[in-house]
């Protein structure tokens, strides 16, 4: 008997937690075909993502946004996405019971390395984070700073002026 | 009238700088502006230079009320107390560039130069004046566009004695020659003894005395004192009327001149001839001009002193 | 030549022929080289996007100029008194209007040769990667007005005060509180006060506006807001000097 009774309780449970998640999204992420092959620094790569209501109610307040993840042997770390991205989230959506939510993300490479892209989306009445499938890709070194152009303004300048101090200065004890 | 000022107030964040002065320059007149340290005497020449407005008392410049301050100073030339110079510029440039401000040079900027006693410096930067050197080229400055008035604030000040007779020479030629008005500003009491034709002396924002040198010795009653040294005496040993004994020294007589003669003592030492004194030398004291100013700012001396 | 010209002719003689002059332009070019450099010493500064460089560039030569700017404003009429210039200005023909003209063309050339001197130091920062002509030109259109308007800043202090020193370090403090959103970081730049100062700041709406145009490649049309910002800004300032340059203080 109080076998019987534990195989209910746990039943019950079960049957609650079931319930309780109102919510149900499939994320579906791609790059676009468009992305350049072998991306590097300075370019930009596009994502879609698709978010689809597969549950049976609406969701309101759904909010979706895109992570970064830089997976760098020996840096791997979170990425902030100021200077990478201007679109980093969707808010505010409703999507009715099977409806979809197509949405393009775009990126901009700031720094080499290899990174995973992830869009997870909720929504205001669940607490449940759902996670689309992880791009990974490689961005390339691009030397954008060269010193071969730098050195001779950042010290050019700066001489040409001291030489012109130097000069008017002479001219001045000479003068006259 | 080049300028003819009366009863000028003047109040700055309500202070009162000036208070009824009153002041006369005519056309080839020289006018010494005296006054101790704070007596508002910049202040007056601010005022004159339409730089402040008065607050009460009438004004005219040139016979008519200033309004337009470009105008203005197009015919007055000024030389500031502490008159400073773009000192990268040689005084050749600088010259030719503040000329500019006045529509060009009315004469060559070399003759201009050699007027103030800086031929053959104007290539040199300015930097490499002398205080005397700055002094000449900002009174050149104040020449450079042929003024009807000169505006001096100390134009002798770090001269040698010959540069300051230079400087003398060429401010009485402009007055005599061209018919220029001069305000002079200054300490040098002998500066104004020298040039000056009407005196004006202010007092914490006061006129207390205006009027030529004769005048303002004789209205103030101060008698000027020399100490003579007198080898023959006549036999009834009578001084001459303005001539007065103080005291004997032996061969030195202390005398003080009546106020009236003051201002021209050449005439009482050939009074004293004329009635059989020998004298073989004469020296200044006091008096005058500086006993006068002495006597006319003395309360505000005295309370600087106390206050210091 | 009208005398507003030849006061600004003898301001750009101040820059180009007096030593001190020649110093301000020697210590702006220093403040940029410095910045170069550093990006070719710095390893994670070198990787940083070109863009972000230009960016970084531009808003360096915008606060380099504003600080000569402040420098020049402030020498402008209490420097001349302190020199004892100021004087035979005054006496002169010259009107306060055309006085302060010709001070405000100084500054307008002193900032162009600054911009002229900038443009190198933009090459060599952003040649090769996106959006350099679009930051030459909106340094130009947003960097001008915000400029000048901290130089006519310290004009109008500078003619008011007759002191260089206390025009320049309210000018400065002005210019520190400007960019303060900009030092405190984007946390508190979202505060509502943080959004309140920047709505109203005109360097944050120049630091906005290369940000948007060089790295998000944003339109011409965003920007126009921006642009009425830093416009009023210069206008508010030139009023100000115009105002008090009428009677500068002398004594």
């Amino acid at each position: 008997m109080k076998h019987l009774q534990v195989l209910l309780l746990l039943a019950g449970l079960l049957l609650g937690s079931g319930l309780a998640q109102a919510a149900n999204l499939d994320l579906q992420l791609a790059a676009d075909p468009k992305n350049p092959s072998s991306p590097t620094m300075g370019d930009w790569m596009h994502f879609n993502s698709v978010i689809s209501n597969t549950g049976q109610q609406a969701i309101d307040g759904l909010v979706a946004w895109i992570s970064l993840v830089e997976v760098t042997a020996g840096h791997e770390q979170p990425m902030d996405l100021e200077d990478w991205s201007a679109h980093k989230a969707v808010t505010g959506t409703t999507l009715a019971p099977g409806g979809s939510l197509q949405t393009n993300w775009p990126v901009r490479l700031i720094k080499q390395g290899d990174y995973r892209v992830v869009i997870s989306a909720t929504d205001r009445n669940d607490k449940t984070v759902f996670t689309s499938p992880t791009i990974q890709f490689h961005v390339a070194q691009k030397p954008v700073v060269e010193s071969r152009r730098i050195l001779p303004v950042a010290l050019g300048l700066p001489l040409f002026i001291g030489g012109l101090m130097g000069y008017r200065r002479y001219k001045q004890h000479h003068a006259g | 009238m080049l300028i003819d000022a009366n009863h000028l107030h003047l109040n700055l964040q309500g202070q009162t700088i000036l208070e009824d002065v009153s002041l006369h320059l005519a056309a080839g007149e020289i006018y010494g502006l005296l006054g101790p340290n704070g007596a508002g005497k910049s202040t007056t020449i601010a005022l004159l230079l339409g730089l402040y407005q008065a607050d009460r008392g009438d004004l005219k410049l040139f016979d008519t009320e200033p309004r337009d301050n470009v105008a203005l100073h197009r015919r007055i030339g000024v030389m500031p107390e502490h008159a400073g110079f773009y000192e990268w510029m040689s005084a050749n440039d600088y010259l030719v560039w503040y000329a500019g401000l006045y529509g060009g040079l009315l004469q060559p900027v070399d003759s201009l130069l050699q007027q103030v006693g800086l031929e053959a410096t104007g290539h040199k930067p300015i930097s490499q004046f002398s205080r005397g050197m700055k002094q000449r080229l900002g009174l050149a400055r104040a020449l450079v566009h042929g003024p009807e008035l000169l505006i001096l604030d100390e134009p002798t000040n770090g001269l040698d004695p010959r540069g300051r007779r230079e400087i003398h020479d060429l401010l009485l030629s402009l007055a005599d020659e061209r018919r220029v008005g001069i305000l002079l500003c200054t300490h040098l009491l002998d500066d104004v003894e020298r040039l000056c034709s009407r005196i004006g002396i202010l007092d914490r924002g006061r006129n207390v005395a205006e009027g030529s040198l004769p005048e303002l010795l004789g209205a103030n009653r101060s008698g000027r004192r020399y100490r003579l040294r007198i080898r023959g005496v006549p036999d009834n040993q009578q001084l001459p009327p303005d001539l007065k004994l103080l005291r004997r020294d032996g061969d030195w007589w202390h005398v003080e001149i009546s106020p009236t003669m003051a201002a021209d003592p050449s005439r009482v030492w050939e009074d004293l001839l004329v009635h059989g004194w020998q004298y073989t030398e004469i020296h200044a004291e006091s008096g005058g001009l500086e006993t006068l100013y002495l006597q006319l700012t003395g309360a505000a001396t005295d309370k600087q002193e106390e206050a210091a | 030549m009208k005398p507003s010209s030849l006061i600004a002719q003898k301001e750009r003689g101040a820059l180009l022929q007096n030593q001190r002059g020649l110093a301000w332009l020697l210590a702006y070019s220093g403040i940029l080289s410095a910045f170069a450099l550093l990006l070719i010493s710095n390893k994670e500064l070198s990787l940083l996007d070109n863009a972000q460089i230009v960016y970084m560039m531009a808003g360096t030569v915008t606060a380099a100029g504003a600080l000569i700017a402040v420098i020049m404003g402030a020498d402008a009429f209490a420097g001349e008194r302190e020199r004892g210039t100021l004087v035979p200005l005054l006496t002169a023909p010259v009107s306060p209007a055309q006085l302060l003209m010709g001070k405000a063309l100084g500054l307008v050339s002193a900032w162009l040769l600054m911009y002229l001197l900038a443009l190198p130091y933009l090459w060599a920062v952003g040649a090769g990667g996106q959006n350099l002509l679009q930051a030459i030109f909106y340094l130009a259109l947003f960097g001008t007005p915000v400029v000048l308007g901290f130089g006519y800043l310290a004009m109008a202090l500078s003619a008011r005060s007759g002191s260089v020193l206390s025009s320049m370090l309210t000018s400065l403090i002005v210019l520190l509180f400007s960019a303060s959103p900009l030092l405190i970081g984007p946390g508190l730049r979202n505060s509502v006060i943080g959004k309140a100062i920047d709505a109203v700041n005109p360097f944050s709406g120049a630091l906005n506006t290369f940000d948007s145009v060089i790295i998000d490649s944003a339109p011409f049309s965003g920007q126009l807001a921006r642009l009425a910002l830093v416009l009023i800004w210069l206008s508010i300032t030139f009023l100000a000097a115009r105002v008090t340059a009428r009677h500068p203080n002398f004594r």
